[in-house]
């Protein structure tokens, strides 16, 4: 086809070789590209198989007809414009040919002149035909686009997480997603209905303020509630105003509804936490002004014993208070990864038998026997040398506090698998079955007749249980009340991804 | 009206329990002290006091509360004031302030202090608790 780096290209169909020549070459001096084709049937076979520009076909062949040709060349190349060339023309043929979708019919013989003016024509009809065809295309391309652009978009909307709802000014739904009925407590909405009065109160409320506002502003608003028909449910409604062209008036508003029920159980169980850490360190500030305040009171008559018995209770709460500071300094640590570890191999066994030493002189105090047994095998495991001793610490001093006098602590190591197993069994007060499931949360203290003497922070085991889930380790707990607990410790021998 | 110095303290904290022993004994109160919800219950049936001081965070965070409820629906202890101590007024998500009616009725104690407890103010609710009842 003719474009700016390329002639036009034209085909020439006719039998008589001087004519062909001739023309041929009057066309080659304007600049144009000719093929020739000496009948019909070669005529057919080059016309429609490239598409030219222009084709003259003579009407009169030996084998074949210029109709015929004209016909063949038309159906695979619709937008080559063709000429009849012939020396006689019939009402007949000439609406035939019309008919068939020749450009017009050249009168044989022919000057250069003529025969230029009407290819000038043809080509530039050609020229008009492909234009519009590529306008064509494009806009089918582009309404397809937008079609899938739309298609994707709904698609993606109605996919999200999150409730999408719009309704215009009137209040009638426009649009919205599943989510939108989940979240905004709605059974069934229907295009263009009017949906405020069905809207939660507090949705209601907001919307119709916005909608009855005479100008708009960039303004959303949000409020949280519980859904009325499942109380557990938080969500979080924000409307936003839609502005109309010229941006002076409310178009509609857009509804996004956020279902915020975990967050909300998040952000309770952190100041659940807050209280009660308050708590916990208010009771020993507490304990220790009270018996300063009657040590340094004029009018209370008390014995030394008594004195010195205050100061020295004093002395234990703020002890114990730092101690859960510390506590709670690490478990912080812990969870936010910001421990300082060295993973080194440690002998398990070696650790466990300097700690049942240390705890000694605890279990003295109260005639109990730790015993220890371990296999020759060796016990190695890699972790961070302290972290691991606090563990074992932790664990082997719950069972000496909370033992009965007189009582046994049973400690031993096995190997099972790629895990080592500390076991620590004691024979002491035990666990309720509702204290089970406390046992690792913070502050959780068993409190019953046996245990009210018995100070600590609540934070040992839940240390103990953090630091065995960094180590991808795993803790069981067996106990019964009365009788006594079992803690079952598993730790890998090699650390695992850290 | 007449009223026997008997006040019973519940805490679970045995230091503060022994302070307030000590300060209400130098009143010349009888003083009994229970750890917990159930002990106060019982204390309270054999004690008989002219009035109960009760932490409210023990056993769980509301135990003052239910116990407070718990006497306050006894024979004996609609003729006595109930008192609640704590320390963490609005730390517990249970905000006084906003209280409803209902909850305030099925409470029932006679009021809510702040640790720690300021004897004399305890002593002088009591001596106005009743002389309203005998007026």
């Amino acid at each position: 086809m003719e474009d700016s780096d390329h002639p036009a290209r034209i085909l020439l169909v006719d039998d008589e070789d001087y004519l062909r020549n001739g023309v041929k070459r009057i066309l080659q001096i304007e600049g144009f590209e000719v093929e020739t084709a000496e009948n019909g049937a070669e005529g057919i076979k080059k016309g429609t198989e490239f598409d030219f520009d222009v084709a003259l076909l003579d009407l009169k062949m030996p084998d074949i007809s210029g109709i015929e040709v004209l016909r063949m060349i038309r159906q695979a190349r619709p937008n080559t414009i063709c000429f009849m060339a012939t020396a006689y023309a019939s009402y007949e043929t000439a609406v035939e040919a019309t008919k068939l979708g020749a450009e017009g019919y050249i009168l044989k013989p022919f000057t250069p002149d003529e025969l230029i003016h009407n290819i000038e024509k043809g080509l530039q009809k050609r020229r008009l035909i492909l234009e519009a065809e590529r306008l064509k295309a494009d806009r089918e391309a582009r309404l397809l686009e937008l079609a899938f652009e739309r298609s994707r978009l709904n698609t993606i909307i109605n996919l999200l997480a999150d409730g999408v709802l719009v309704i215009n000014q009137f209040g009638e739904m426009v649009y919205y997603n599943p989510a939108a009925l989940r979240y905004l407590d709605l059974d069934v909405i229907l295009l263009a209905e009017e949906i405020l009065e069905i809207l939660p109160p507090e949705v209601k409320e907001i919307a119709q303020r916005m909608i009855s506002k005479e100008k708009f502003e960039v303004m959303g608003e949000s409020v949280q509630f519980k859904l009325s028909s499942n109380p557990d449910m938080f969500v979080e409604v924000t409307c936003s105003p839609i502005p109309d062209h010229d941006k002076k008036k409310i178009a509609g508003i857009v509804i996004v509804a956020k279902n915020i029920t975990q967050f909300k159980e998040i952000e309770q169980l952190k100041s659940q936490f807050v209280s009660m850490v308050s708590h916990e360190l208010k009771a020993p500030v507490a304990a220790t002004i009270g018996f300063l305040d009657i040590l340094l009171n004029p009018k209370m008559k008390l014995t030394d014993d008594q004195r010195s018995d205050f100061l020295n209770r004093s002395t234990a709460r703020l002890r114990s208070l730092l101690t859960m500071v510390n506590d709670l300094l690490d478990i912080s640590r812990i969870e936010l990864n910001t421990v300082k570890r060295e993973i080194v191999k440690i002998d398990l066994a070696s650790l466990v038998q300097e700690t049942v030493e240390m705890m000694q002189f605890e279990a003295a105090k109260k005639n109990i026997t730790i015993k220890f047994s371990a296999g020759e095998i060796p016990f190695t495991i890699e972790a961070d040398r302290l972290e691991i001793e606090r563990v074992i610490t932790n664990l082997m001093s719950n069972a000496v506090k909370y033992n009965k006098t007189d009582g046994e602590v049973l400690v031993s190591l096995k190997k099972k698998g790629a895990y080592i197993i500390l076991e620590i069994k004691d024979t002491g007060i035990g666990l309720k079955p509702e204290e089970k499931n406390r046992l690792f949360s913070e502050f959780f203290r068993a409190k019953n007749e046996f245990t009210k003497s018995i100070h600590g922070t609540g934070l040992g085991l839940s240390i103990v249980k953090k630091t065995i889930d960094y180590y991808s380790g795993k803790i069981e707990s067996e106990s019964e009340y009365g009788k006594g607990t079992t803690f079952r410790v598993f730790l890998p021998e090699k650390i695992l991804n850290k | 009206m007449n009223y026997e110095k008997k006040i019973l303290l519940v805490d679970d904290d045995i230091d503060i329990l022994e302070q307030n022993k000590i300060l209400f004994e130098a009143e010349g109160y009888t003083v009994e002290t229970a750890e917990t919800s159930n002990d106060g219950y019982e204390k309270f049936l054999t004690f008989k006091p002219a009035c109960a001081v009760i932490d409210l965070m023990m056993e769980e965070y509301d135990s003052g509360f239910v116990l407070a409820h718990k006497l306050k629906r006894h024979p004996l202890g609609k003729k006595m004031p109930v008192y609640i101590v704590t320390a963490v007024a609005n730390q517990t998500g249970l905000q006084f302030e906003s209280m409803t009616p209902e909850e305030q009725e099925w409470i029932n104690a006679d009021d809510i202090l702040n640790k720690p407890v300021e004897i004399e103010e305890i002593l002088s609710r009591i001596s106005d608790f009743y002389e309203n009842q005998s007026g």
